[in-house]
Parts: structure tokens; C-alpha cells; sequence
């Protein structure tokens, strides 16, 4: 199994696909998916199914949608400190991301270090496509998601400027 | 009078990750049950009416939206109706890898319902994160369960959520056999653990109850009846799906959105107790010993008992899926062709949490003239409340209304019902005068 994964979780829906999105920006830019260490994968809706990817992972990076009537396309990190405070969020049967976050940290399955980052949706109709902010917000986060793997593991990336700009 | 409510702990934005949302009433006077109402105000689904107007190819994919869990029963159960309606013989390959990939179905739906909604309920937890913290390998099991069934769904549906691999007159693909190989071990690896697992659900301790009730489940000559059999009750029935509506009628409620289906008249059972009920005579002789070794006497009249029954089911979907990919070969083809007809196509198969019976009138072309859809949670409706009225007077009316719903949310949470099917957010409100 790969030391790093970075996951973008999503759903066909509108803009429930900004961590899809990411996850393209990311591959566009370079990131090798082709290294060893590194596992690259789009989740739809995982519920609990999100643990195993976890196991005996070094970093993981995951990427979700949010919605806390802050603007469209605003990214925001969370801290395992801020777990508990969202974990009745969105989710399918009850049981969402950070639901299967804090039950991987109660069977150890967490890695040293993970990146959550949660970026501002608006609505997420089936059959409609993600709106501009979304995939701005997108390519935003890939390139700071890109500089961070530069910086740690210069091997995972090609260049991490490569990444497009997309103008509103 | 003392009134509590319990708001729903999930926010719920309109997204396709909503699976809807329950609510109970219960009034007691004078030490008597004077109103008891299980609400289900999930939106109506419209499903049936989406349906209609729509080419057979593409029936099998959408009515696979309906259940982000048991999306398989659906695409199988639509494929099999429309497929008897054309005079569709499908390849041997087909009919027993339909049934592999039902098994993963039930293989993770099981999983989830046991270590993730209903096992925290008995050891005092709100969660199986607080499960967790008193019985992690024994989660940690579940979970390696619950992600094997996901990959057996994966490998003949492309995707575990709302796969895609089923259409009618077979599968749109066949696994190399490399990757069959692969799961193979995988399967064999977990025996061991299913086994743990019904040891481990069979020494739960879980409140003696004893109902009546009728347990509807589907029965075949010679299998444990998955995705094919007649409609079989335990007051003797055996009828074809096309006489469904001879025996089961489905009514409206004000307080539901769902319907409730009745047989004769009277509320019945449908799921994995009534399978095991009907059926334990079908099970796997090392599946029926570890049942003798659990000391569960079946027809059990304890829907406590579903816990067991999900574990007894997970155990038989292993043995079944290796059975059947012993010797696995790639097929010719993957499908068989498929001329359509005009007429009225009845299928039924069992989901998860129960008989699952579809209907379809076609026209000549090929597309849905109407649909419709009984699922398991509305046959399950009317006995949850007679269940929660029956278990609560056995219970003890005077417990805090703590211990009231926590008991009612138990009795329910047997039925895995797709009310969100985590009800743990159950608002209930009591009353006592």
C-alpha cells in the first residue's frame, strides 16, 4: 500500500464534485500517480468504506465538499480538533466522513498526519454541472495541494506550477 | 405529562445522500398505550412515475438510484421480471454470477446494519465509535467484512454504489478470471471470521421476546432463496410473484409516506429472521452447526434475533459465492440478446432487508407504460408498530423516557429499515397523562 493517498470525495451532483475536481486538477498538473508511495482515487460517498483506505497510510489527503453558508468556493483545513464539531454533517445513512474519521482514530487506523480540507458548495443537483467558483476553487486547492507534495516528496510531482488557472 | 423530542442529528440538504427520516409517537394514559405511530416522512419517491415512458435498457441502471445500499436487489430484481417477460433464457454463467453478486449485497449490507446501527445498541453505546473503544477487533472485523462485500459488488457492477454491470439478458461485462482468483482468497480468508462473527452475535445478550407473527420470505426447491424462488409464507403460502397482489395489499397512512403492506389483512414479516424462519433447511451443513452451536432454535419469534440471522447470512454468502465461482470461466459472452414484448413483467427477489416485488407493463417497443415498486421497508411498517407495541407492554410502560425510546429505537433498528436506515436520530415524543 502506498505511504500517501489522496482521496476526493464526491458525487456526480452539481458541486458535490469539488473533490473530484481537485483530484482532475491534480492529475493535470503533474502529480504522479505513476509513484509507488502515492495512491490518487475519486471516492462516491464512502461512509465507513473510507477506513480501509486508511490503513497503513503515512499522509492522507482528503478533499470533501461543504456547506456552512460561507461563499462559494471558500476552502477551508480542518484540524482533527474541529472533527467533532462537524461530524453531523452531510452524509449518506447517518454515517459521513468524519463519522469513519473518528472511528479510524479509535482503531488506531489514522496516519501521522492528514489533510482534510472541506471546500464551500453551493447547491448539488443531479445531472447539473459544478459551478465556475467550484472549479476555481478547485484548481486553487490542487496547486497548494501540489506545492505542499512538492515540498515533502519532490519525486511525486512534475512541476507544480503546471496546474492551469481557470478565470471566472 | 412529560414531553421529549429529539431533533435529527443529521442535517439534511438537498443531496442524493438523503435516505429520508422517522419519527415516533407515543402516547401512554394511564399506563396504557393510548397512541403509538411510527412516522416515516421520507419525501415520496416518484421513482415508479420516473420509470415510466423508458426504454428496458434503461431500467436496470436507474431503478439502481433508488438504494445507495441495496442497489443490486433492485437492477436483479427489475432485470429478472423484464427477462421472463421476453422470454429471455439467460446463460448458466449469468444466472449463477447474478447470484455472487448479490451475495456481496448482502455480505456488506449485513456488515454495516451489525457493527454500525444495530450491535451499539446492546452494549450500551450511541455509536460504533463508542463500540469501538470496548470491542475494536471486533469492529475492525465488520469493517473488513462490510469492504469484502463492497468488492465482490465492485467486480460485477464496475462501481459498489449504484453499480452498473446488470442489464437485461446478463451483464454488460465478465471479470478476468485473474481478479476472480483474487477475491477468491479473499473469501475463503474470511470463513473463518463470519464464523467468529455468529459467535460472537449469538453470545450478545438481547431481551427475550416472543411475538406471533407471519414471516414472508421467498423459497426455493433447492437453494437458500436469494434472487430467485416462489413468495413463501410461514402459514404455508408458495405463490408466483404475479399473484402477489391476490395475497398482499399495500394501503396509505396519513402519518407515513411510505405504504403499508399487509398480507390477508394482518402486518408480516420480511428481512433475514424470516428468511432463516422459512428457510434454515437451505443453509450450508457447516452454517446449519454453527447455528446448533449457537443454541438459536429456529423459527425464532424474537426479532432480537435479526442480529444473528444478518451474521448467519453473511456466513452463507461466502460459502454461496465460492461455491459458485469454483471452476469460474469466462463466458462467450456476457448476455444473451433480447427481442422485447408488450405485457406485464412481475420479478421479486430479496433484498437485504427483505422481499423486494416489482411489476412493469410494457408496450411493444420496449418502454414502461406504468411501474410498481413494494419494497421491504413498507411490508415491514405495519409489524414494527405492532412489534413496538407488543415489546414495549412486555418491556414495562413505567421506564424513564430515556429507556422508552431507547428500547423502541432497538426494536426498530432490527428491521434495518431505509428510513435513513440510521435511526438513530429518532425523534420520538411521549406523552403521559
Amino acid at each position: 500500500m502506498s505511504g500517501l493517498r489522496i482521496l476526493g470525495i464526491g458525487s456526480p451532483s452539481g458541486d458535490d464534485q469539488a473533490g473530484w475536481l481537485t483530484v482532475d486538477a491534480l492529475l493535470a498538473g503533474g502529480v504522479q500517480t505513476t509513484a509507488d508511495e502515492i495512491l490518487i482515487q475519486k471516492l462516491d460517498r464512502p461512509g465507513a468504506t473510507l477506513i480501509p483506505l486508511l490503513d497503513g497510510a503515512a499522509w492522507v489527503i482528503l478533499i470533501d465538499a461543504m456547506q456552512s453558508h460561507s461563499p462559494v468556493g471558500r476552502i477551508r483545513r480542518f484540524g482533527t480538533e474541529d472533527w467533532p464539531a462537524y461530524r453531523h454533517g452531510l452524509s449518506s445513512h447517518g454515517f459521513g466522513v468524519l463519522d469513519a474519521l473518528a472511528l479510524a482514530r479509535e482503531l488506531d487506523s489514522l496516519p501521522c498526519r492528514i489533510d482534510l480540507y472541506g471546500i464551500e458548495i453551493g447547491s448539488a443537483n443531479p445531472g447539473e454541472p459544478a459551478r465556475n467558483e467550484i472549479h476555481a476553487a478547485a484548481q486553487q486547492l490542487a496547486r497548494h495541494i501540489a506545492a505542499d507534495l512538492s515540498a515533502a516528496l519532490p519525486r511525486a510531482i512534475r512541476a507544480p506550477d503546471s496546474i492551469p488557472t481557470v478565470r471566472n | 405529562m412529560t414531553e421529549q423530542k429529539r431533533t435529527v442529528a443529521i442535517h439534511v440538504p438537498v443531496l442524493a445522500r438523503v435516505e429520508g427520516e422517522g419519527a415516533l409517537d407515543l402516547r401512554i394514559d394511564n399506563g396504557k398505550i393510548a397512541e403509538l405511530r411510527l412516522r416515516i416522512f421520507e419525501p415520496p419517491r416518484f421513482f415508479e412515475k420516473f420509470l415510466e415512458g423508458r426504454h428496458y435498457t434503461e431500467i436496470p441502471d436507474m431503478v439502481a438510484r433508488i438504494c445507495g445500499i441495496c442497489p443490486v436487489a433492485y437492477q436483479v430484481t427489475a432485470a429478472q421480471a423484464l427477462e421472463q417477460l421476453f422470454g429471455v433464457e439467460l446463460d448458466p454463467w449469468a444466472h449463477a454470477m447474478r447470484r455472487v453478486f448479490y451475495c456481496g449485497e448482502w455480505i456488506q449490507s449485513h456488515s454495516l446494519h451489525i457493527h454500525l446501527l444495530a450491535a451499539p445498541d446492546f452494549f450500551g453505546c450511541n455509536s460504533a465509535i463508542e463500540l469501538a473503544r470496548i470491542a475494536p477487533d471486533e469492529v475492525r472485523r465488520g469493517l473488513r467484512i462490510q469492504a469484502l462485500g463492497n468488492e465482490l459488488m465492485d467486480l460485477f457492477g464496475a462501481r459498489s454504489v449504484h453499480p452498473v454491470g446488470v442489464r437485461v439478458g446478463g451483464f454488460h461485462g465478465a471479470p478476468a478470471p485473474v481478479r476472480i482468483d483474487a477475491i477468491r482468497d479473499k473469501l475463503r480468508a474470511a470463513l473463518p471470521e463470519a464464523e467468529a462473527l455468529i459467535r460472537w452475535t449469538a453470545g450478545i445478550a438481547v431481551p427475550q421476546d416472543d411475538q406471533a407473527f407471519v414471516s414472508v420470505a421467498m423459497r426455493h426447491p433447492v437453494d437458500y432463496a436469494i434472487e430467485r424462488g416462489q413468495i413463501g409464507a410461514s402459514d404455508g403460502l408458495r405463490i408466483g410473484a404475479e399473484a402477489f397482489d391476490d395475497h398482499f395489499s399495500e394501503r396509505h397512512e396519513p402519518h407515513s409516506t411510505a405504504l403499508f403492506s399487509t398480507y390477508h389483512q394482518q402486518p408480516y414479516l420480511v428481512g433475514p429472521l424470516a428468511r432463516l424462519n422459512l428457510n434454515h433447511d437451505r443453509l450450508p451443513e457447516r452454517v446449519k452447526a454453527l447455528l446448533a452451536e449457537a443454541g438459536l432454535v429456529l423459527p425464532s419469534r424474537n426479532l432480537f434475533h435479526s442480529l444473528v440471522a444478518r451474521a448467519v447470512e453473511i456466513l452463507l454468502a461466502l460459502h454461496e459465492a465460492l461455491r459458485l465461482l469454483d471452476g469460474y470461466r469466462l463466458p462467450d459472452s456476457s448476455s444473451v440478446p433480447v427481442t422485447p414484448r408488450a405485457g406485464v413483467a412481475y420479478g421479486c427477489t430479496e433484498a437485504p432487508r427483505g422481499l423486494l416485488w416489482h411489476r412493469y407493463e410494457m408496450d411493444d417497443a420496449g418502454c414502461v407504460v406504468n411501474a410498481r415498486i413494494v419494497p421491504p421497508t413498507s411490508q415491514n411498517q405495519g409489524r414494527i408498530e405492532e412489534d413496538l407495541r407488543l415489546s414495549l407492554l412486555a418491556f414495562g410502560l413505567d421506564h424513564p423516557d430515556d429507556a422508552l425510546r431507547l428500547h423502541c429505537e432497538q426494536v426498530i433498528r432490527n428491521y434495518d429499515p431505509c428510513i435513513s436506515c440510521a435511526t438513530h436520530f429518532l425523534r420520538m415524543k411521549v406523552e403521559r397523562a
